[in-house]
């Protein structure tokens, strides 16, 4: 587990914003949110929908496409900001020191492409030429992964889905980059083999030392496997800290909701509650704290003034209670107000 | 919360909210604007064509092949017609021809190509051996020979023959997006309560089809207009009757380009090219209002990124 | 096998359910559904948990009667299915074993309000009705499923994915169910939302009366509501019993491969030293023996030569696994 102040910074995400153009107006669908990644970090964001942890994947990676476009802020890779670079200028960074792994290797990869193709185009476009380091490279990355050499020839869909995603992963692997963000690769998986993919992930970052960004809606997957956590809410950041402090100690009201509502399948069986309503529309959002309609733990100023994100015990947490100005009224009425 | 005994809103489709979605949406996209003006002007002119064009279109009375003047604004026929009573009354029965065409075909294309998608099987072989064999009959030369047997066909031969020819296009379209909703989970769903497979098609998958339902009935008008009026160029429609299609037909008898009396071909030949611009640009629109990808990228002026805050 | 304490509503018997696939001159079948046999009581909600290909959305159709079987029988309250002739009759068992899908936004049709299925279900299944007992029949169920009456005249897109899943009950619950099939009612929601789903159906067993056949991928939610556990890999059922003693004693090496990989954001997870690479397999044209073989730590001789079968190990808990019933303790993957 890494110290999550971080000495060596790959990654610097500073006051990001993302907005979506629409007809009517625009739509915030990422909201100041900052945070580091260090090198060889593991650091999970976990969210449910809307909340925006896709965007502001897209958004580091340079991804985005109308209607959706930065706003506001930078994204500091080796300390270089990636905003407002021209895919030129990209060109170079993208695949060497950065990569990208999407959610479904079948919409990622060229379905009438051999994987071995797939990989010759990549490493082709970034300068390398001949065949033979070609092929060594190609072979070696699907080791990494566990795949036997021999599915260079195969196509997309004659590989199992998880070879698939792990086919995926090698390619991400062909530079070594210094980080690599992952968009919900296990999603398509059943639960076995989605273990097994984390496992082979985590062991592949060990031994190259890359730092990983991985974004998923399943909290419990990666409380295993990542340093640090941020938790997403309607846009902005929520809680963010170690991991292990974040699930043993969630403070933020809804990290708190959000673990509560997993059923366990060891140890006693409790009746579990989740979180009343949903998730706000981002056009129409909430006055002051975005969480406080549906927060058990919301007083009067909750509706009135919108949280920073204050420092407690190493975390970072975006709740009134955790603001020390606020806090003497806030625990006269804690717990008072009935949930739903 | 208490149990309300208030009546229900019967399940009424989106009625009224699509319709100003509709309207909104043409407003907002050009082509559709365009289009749906040009389409107004001549069904206006359909209606009220007395309004516009004060002289008869039959009277053989004017000074034969006269040319512009403020009396005939598009001067006369070498029968001494006026040339412009001739187009704006002519418009009616293009208009008849291009909608009754159009929607019987859009009908008998929606009940064979959806029925096909939703029935699967035996029906959909058998549906579709009809439709593709309509289909790879040159449609031209098939009309020319019908309305050749039937002879001097009037308006309602023409749409009928143009209805029975035309609908195996569109009937393929719209069996491949039947297929592709065929799967959805509601219509399962509707399946699985016991529906009858009529009632499905008609009421559950049918309106969740209306755009394409739309193009198709545009697309069905737009080739209406256009293989009418050459049939009846080519002199198998009813000479007598006033029609685009027949002015060209006297027009190339009296051999009026060739004689000068250029706007005797040009003024329903314009029309008729106006009139399919108008249902085509209709069509873009509806393509770019169902499928928001095809919509054109207007590129957004980056703003200049702020500083990042604290 | 059977929970012989309540009365049966529905019985299956040796189903199987093939398909065939490949082109003419390739023909392969593909065993979708091999010789299931289960049953299920009143008041009661059996749990059918298994990856993918491991044909439990198969088995939840068959019994939707979507498709039919190519082999065994499926007996509603004693009578077999295939003497369901008349339409009347058919409507009359789609009445009381009702589905509710997966997708909550594609399980609704878009152009129609939100009370469009339901009164729709009501004049098909209850036509004694009249249109005033309609509006209030379906407005008692919307409350029961925790929707407000006055959500009937919404639009499907006005709703989020948790409400639409519960106007999916409300269209089962208003034919009067004996049993539910629920197919993966919550897979597509957020964590926060399933929970109240979960604790839906369990009401709808406790207050209603009502059965459900959950079928899942997740063990951990199949353990919140349900009482007992069919476990289903390849087509097969692997083990099967009540689910408090299939999760504390699972008999079959893949039962304990499936509750081993589950995380727990409460406990450390053991991450074995080898890992499980497989997956399920397709089973296309299948040669004789146990199906998870090759991933099976355990295999003797036998399991590559006969299938196994289900069998009582415990009472009322049954696995199909050579090893196991030789009586040997089966340790195959740790939790």
């Amino acid at each position: 587990m890494s110290d999550p102040r971080v000495p060596e910074p790959v990654l610097e995400v500073s006051g990001l914003s993302v907005e979506y153009v629409l007809d009517r107006g625009s739509v915030r669908a990422v909201d100041d949110v900052s945070f580091t990644v260090g090198r060889g970090e593991f650091l999970g964001i976990v969210g449910e929908s809307g909340c925006g942890k896709s965007t502001l994947l897209f958004a580091i990676a340079q991804l985005l496409a109308p209607p959706a476009r930065v706003d506001g802020g930078s994204v500091r890779f080796q300390g270089t900001n990636l905003v407002g670079l021209t895919d030129r200028q990209l060109a170079a960074t993208r695949w060497r020191d950065l990569s990208v792994v999407m959610q479904s290797a079948m919409n990622a990869l060229n379905p009438v492409k051999s994987i071995g193709a797939q990989f010759k185009d990549a490493l082709r476009a970034h300068g390398v030429r001949r065949s033979d380091e070609i092929a060594a490279r190609s072979a070696e990355v699907l080791r990494m992964v566990g795949i036997d050499s021999a599915h260079l020839r195969s196509y997309p869909h004659q590989l199992s889905g998880g070879m698939r995603q792990r086919a995926m992963i090698a390619m991400a692997m062909l530079f070594t980059p210094e980080l690599v963000i992952m968009d919900e690769p296990t999603s398509a998986l059943d639960v076995v083999a989605q273990r097994s993919l984390m496992v082979q992930i985590k062991e592949l970052q060990e031994s190259l030392g890359f730092a990983i960004i991985f974004v998923t809606h399943d909290m419990s997957l990666i409380s295993h496997f990542s340093d640090r956590l941020l938790v997403m809410y309607a846009g902005q950041v929520s809680e963010l800290g170690a991991t292990r402090s974040v699930f043993d100690a969630p403070r933020h009201p809804y990290t708190q909701g959000l673990l509560e509502a997993f059923p366990s399948i060891r140890g006693a069986k409790v009746p579990l509650k989740g979180i009343p309503g949903s998730p706000p529309n981002l056009a129409i959002i909430p006055n002051g704290c975005r969480f406080h309609p549906r927060c058990p733990m919301a007083f009067d100023r909750c509706s009135e003034q919108a949280p920073d994100l204050y420092e407690r015990d190493g975390s970072l947490v975006r709740c009134l209670l955790y603001d020390d100005a606020a806090a003497g009224s806030a625990t006269q009425q804690a717990g008072g107000r009935a949930d739903a | 919360m208490a149990a309300t005994t208030a009546t229900i809103q019967p399940a009424r489709p989106l009625g009224g909210q699509a319709a100003r979605r509709l309207w909104r949406a043409v407003g907002r996209n050009r082509k559709a604007t365009a289009g749906a003006v040009l389409l107004l002007f001549f069904c206006f002119l359909a209606l009220f064509p007395g309004l516009i064009a004060h002289d008869s279109p039959t009277a053989e009375i004017y000074g034969r092949s006269m040319g512009v003047s403020a009396a005939h604004l598009f001067g006369t026929t070498a029968y001494g017609q006026d040339l412009f009573a001739q187009v704006v009354w002519g418009t009616r029965q293009v208009l008849i021809i291009a909608f009754g065409a159009g929607l019987a075909s859009t009908a008998i294309a929606a009940i064979i190509g959806v029925t096909a998608a939703y029935l699967g099987g035996a029906w959909d072989g058998v549906l579709n051996l009809i439709t593709d064999v309509l289909l790879v009959i040159p449609l031209f030369p098939l009309l020319i020979v019908i309305a050749a047997y039937v002879q001097n066909s009037g308006t309602l031969v023409l749409i009928t023959v143009l209805t029975l020819t035309g609908w195996s296009y569109t009937a393929r379209q719209l069996r491949s997006q039947a297929l592709s909703v065929r799967s959805r989970d509601f219509l399962e769903a509707a399946r699985v309560r016991g529906e009858r497979a009529v009632y499905i098609i008609g009421v559950e998958i049918l309106p969740t089809m209306t755009s394409l339902l739309v193009a198709a009935f545009l697309t069905n008008a737009l080739y209406a207009v256009l293989f009418a009026s050459s049939l009846q160029f080519i002199g198998l429609g009813d000479p007598n009757a006033t029609s685009w299609g027949t002015m060209l037909y006297w027009a190339e008898n009296n051999e009026a380009l060739q004689t000068g009396q250029y706007l005797w071909a040009v003024a329903p030949g314009v029309c008729i090219a106006a009139l399919g611009t108008a249902f085509a640009l209709l069509n873009y629109a509806f393509d770019e209002i169902g499928n928001p990808a095809l919509r054109p990228v207007r590129k957004i002026r980056s703003k200049r990124v702020r500083p990042a805050r604290s | 096998m059977p929970d012989d304490s309540r009365p049966e509503l529905l019985r299956a018997e040796h189903l199987t359910r093939h398909f065939k696939i490949g082109g003419a001159l390739a023909r392969r079948t593909l065993h979708a559904v091999d010789d299931v046999s289960f049953s299920i009581g009143e008041r009661e909600i059996v749990a059918l948990a298994g990856e993918s290909g491991s044909g439990k959305s198969t088995i939840a159709r068959l019994l939707a009667r979507v498709y039919k079987p190519t082999a065994g029988e499926i007996s509603y309250e004693g009578t077999p299915l295939t003497r369901l002739r008349s339409r009347r009759d058919r409507l009359r068992y789609s009445g009381r074993v009702p589905m509710v899908f997966q997708d909550p936004f594609a399980s609704m049709n878009p152009v129609f309000r939100v009370s469009h299925g339901v009164l729709r279900s009501l004049k098909l299944h209850r036509p004694e009705l009249s249109a005033s007992q309609r509006d209030a029949e379906a407005a008692r169920v919307f409350e029961v499923v925790g929707l407000g009456a006055e959500m009937l005249h919404r639009f499907p897109y006005e709703l989020s994915g948790g409400q639409r899943q519960r106007v999916g009950f409300a269209q089962a619950l208003v034919t009067r169910p004996k049993l539910i099939l629920a197919d993966e009612p919550v897979s597509m929601l957020d964590v926060s939302i399933r929970i109240g789903l979960l604790n839906l159906m369990a009401k709808l067993r406790d207050e209603e009366g009502v059965s459900i056949l959950y079928i899942t991928h997740d063990i951990a939610s199949a353990r919140y509501v349900a009482d007992r556990l069919i476990v289903m890999y390849a087509g097969e059922i692997a083990e099967t019993g009540p689910i408090e003693e299939v999760l504390a004693s699972p008999r079959h090496p893949y039962t304990q491969l499936l509750l081993s990989a589950v995380p727990d954001p409460r406990a450390p997870l053991h991450v074995a030293a080898e890992t499980d690479r497989g997956e399920p397999p397709k089973v296309i044209d299948p040669t004789p023996g146990c199906r998870f073989r090759w991933r099976c730590p355990l295999a003797i001789d036998v399991c590559e030569q006969a299938d196994p079968v289900l069998k009582d190990l415990a009472p009322g808990h049954a696995a199909a696994c050579h090893v196991a019933q030789t009586g040997a303790e089966v340790r195959a993957f740790s939790a």
